[in-house]
């Protein structure tokens, strides 16, 4: 029953928003709309969820003695509780200290840290991207052409790099990735219907029933 | 060679490699060279729709990204923003990931006080909703359903802003300001169900990612990366922070691409002593 | 210049630290930042999500309805319990179901036919036959219910080309993109830090 409860209620709304699509009827209409309604709310509990893991692994660390981070793990619980306090009970909206920590502590740290990608995108450049098959041929001529065509010093060296790169993005790579989404197309349409009829149920923790 | 001191080398070598890629972006900034920029026709596409509405009409500007991409995200929110406000047209706006609802209630307000625009007057922020799916598909039945009360917890439907706007029906298009593959979502569960326009503004990352629904016209046009957000500036007549930024833009490729020609030049090198 | 604006390029510099190697000022910045983006998001999911959704409609307007997704919300923390976990799944089908539902005719809209139709072009154009031959070879390269031998290899094999066009294209707007974000970064401390830029 475990088991199959969950592949029932699954079959159950599963079936229901895929028909509901096809014969968009004012009850069935009515039932999609609480349906959407309650999904937002369910879901919500499953994003705490994540944030109660993570609580939990930190307040391990934090409180075992002879854990070596057990500092770090302390500043990681000091950032939830501290925002969370400032959020729940002094408001998010301008001048709040909520808003504060987001905009002078969170927000430069992220993207600082995606900023770093850079350094390792030209380190990569210089030891990883050779030539070395006509496949690699092909992947670093495209990546020059659109490295060189979509910034302004391109079209200095020659009008023709920016309209080959106009050409290139707009032909052939469109086309292999329209390739990839009709694939991706077609698997997803097949996993959902493998889901909705309790073919694959790995989301339950196992593919046997 | 021993294998500390390759390792030593590999280290140095890297450093020097830092060192330039900072170099190719600071000196740029500090010694302008204003390199001219052409506009692409996606960005013009982008430009000319929301020209084209008419004043009142309502754009909803969803901000599908996080903290991470804003150096990217903001030119091209701030731009769409600026160039929706002095058209006139009602801006809603809603955040399909957390972080974005406290990025885009911010570039609301900041943006709105630029043109004298009043909250719940001319533009609301409705808030953050999880499980992307349902709340676009929700938003094409009933917005209040799916965002009772805005941002900061007050009636959606007490707002003027708000007269009139049921669902995607009374919408002119969603502008979706993302760093991944959002806007495709909104293709799926917007777009083809409810024939809503949307228009992309994404990281450069995910600017390959749309060109399919540019060519099939599912999408009505595509404004990716500070290069976009440096168009559309331009576009707009007033060149901003995006636009300075393409001088460093131009020589951190040159960089890079030297440094891979440099790397495939090493190769040869070492294949032949080999 | 504010405190607010010396703090960030402090944590900016904190971060940037890593370039030369891991060390004290980085891991503090970096476990700082895990912190607060939890503490934040927890906040916006209860302030903007659970409380107008789920607490106001309840409490406030007496629409008892809502305390079955509520109810079901509640059970996913169940997998905290060894014995209650397996009444977690619950919810977690439904949210299943309702997904894979919903995804099947929009895939089916907007990716597939969509995307198959607009491929149908007139073959009066250089530009044309190579969506249409790109297009084609891409899914033989996905296609493995058969062996790559033959046409079908030859096809997979022109497919794995585009791909690399494609995977290079992406590669060219990555560079882009991660550049971008530094500018944004040295923007910020060269001219909102240390005003030396305008």
């Amino acid at each position: 029953m475990h088991r199959k409860l969950p592949m029932y209620i699954c079959f159950l709304f599963g079936a229901f928003m895929l028909v509901q699509f096809f014969i968009p009827h004012r009850t069935s209409t009515a039932i999609y709309e609480t349906i959407l309604d309650w999904v937002q709310i369910i879901y919500a509990f499953s994003l705490l969820v994540g944030v109660a893991l993570l609580i939990k692994h930190h307040a391990i660390i934090a409180t075992r003695p002879s854990a070596k981070d057990r500092p770090y793990s302390g500043i990681v619980l000091g950032g939830i509780i501290g925002m969370f306090i400032f959020g729940i009970f002094f408001g998010r909206g301008e001048d709040t200290a909520f808003l504060w920590v987001f905009k002078y502590v969170q927000a430069p740290m992220q993207a600082t840290m995606f900023s770093l990608l850079s350094f390792f995108v030209a380190s990569a450049a210089f030891r990883g991207f050779r030539a070395r098959n006509t496949q690699a041929v092909f992947l670093l001529v495209a990546a020059l052409i659109v490295m060189l065509g979509r910034v302004p010093v391109g079209d200095m060296i020659s009008g023709f790099i920016p309209k080959a790169a106009d050409w290139l993005l707009n032909v052939p790579s469109m086309a292999a990735r329209r390739g990839i989404y009709i694939g991706i197309a077609l698997g997803t349409i097949s996993t959902s219907l493998r889901v909705i009829l309790g073919i694959e149920r790995t989301y339950l923790g196992g593919s046997r029933g | 060679m021993s294998v500390n001191e390759t390792l030593q080398k590999r280290q140095h070598i890297r450093r020097i490699v830092f060192i330039l890629m900072a170099l190719s972006v600071i000196l740029p900034l500090i010694f302008k060279i204003g390199l001219p920029l052409k506009t692409t026709k996606e960005v013009r596409d982008v430009f000319e729709f929301i020209d084209s509405l008419p004043e009142g009409s309502a754009v909803v500007f969803s901000f599908d990204h996080d903290t991470a991409t804003l150096p990217e995200m903001i030119p091209l929110a701030e731009a769409l923003l600026r160039h929706s406000f002095r058209k006139n047209l009602r801006v809603l706006g809603l955040a399909l990931l957390a972080e974005g609802a406290a990025i885009g209630d911010d570039n609301f307000r900041r943006i709105g006080n630029e043109f004298g625009k009043v909250y719940g007057e001319d533009y609301i922020f409705w808030g953050f909703r999880p499980q992307v799916t349902v709340a676009m598909l929700g938003l094409g039945e009933d917005i209040s359903r799916v965002f009772p009360s805005d941002y900061y917890g007050k009636d959606v439907q007490s707002y003027p802003v708000m007269e009139g706007i049921d669902s995607y029906d009374d919408i002119a298009g969603v502008i979706s300001i993302a760093d991944g593959d959002m806007p495709v979502h909104w293709i799926n569960y917007a777009q083809a169900r409810y024939g809503v326009n949307v228009i992309p503004a994404v990281t450069a990352v995910m600017a390959t990612t749309m060109y399919p629904f540019l060519q099939s016209g599912q999408i009505a046009g595509l404004a990716a990366g500070l290069r976009g957000a440096a168009e559309y500036e331009m576009l707009l007549g007033k060149p901003g922070r995006a636009a300075r930024g393409m001088d460093a833009q131009s020589s951190a490729h040159l960089l890079i691409i030297g440094l891979i020609i440099a790397g495939n030049v090493l190769m040869i090198i070492e294949r032949r002593r080999k | 210049m504010d405190i607010g604006t010396t703090v960030a390029a402090i944590l900016t510099l904190a971060i940037y630290s890593f370039l030369y190697r891991d060390n004290p000022f980085y891991k503090v910045a970096e476990h700082l930042l895990l912190g607060v983006s939890v503490g934040y998001f927890l906040v916006t999911t209860i302030v903007t999500t659970i409380m107008p959704k789920l607490f106001i409609p309840v409490f406030a307007n007496g629409e008892l309805s809502y305390l079955v997704p509520g109810i079901l919300g509640a059970l996913m923390f169940l997998r905290f319990s060894r014995k209650l976990s397996p009444y977690s799944r619950i919810p977690l089908a439904l949210i299943i179901g309702v997904g894979s539902g919903v995804a099947i005719p929009a895939y089916m809209q907007a990716q597939l036919i969509a995307q198959l139709k607009t491929t149908m072009l007139p073959l009066d154009d250089i530009s044309n036959i190579i969506i249409i031959a790109a297009v084609v070879s891409v899914l033989m390269y996905f296609y493995f219910s058969r062996e790559h031998k033959g046409l079908t290899g030859a096809g997979a094999k022109a497919g794995m080309y585009f791909l690399m066009v494609f995977f290079g294209s992406t590669f060219g707007y990555t560079v882009m993109a991660r550049v971008s974000l530094l500018i944004g970064r040295m923007q910020f401390l060269l001219g909102d830090w240390l005003g030396i830029i305008k």
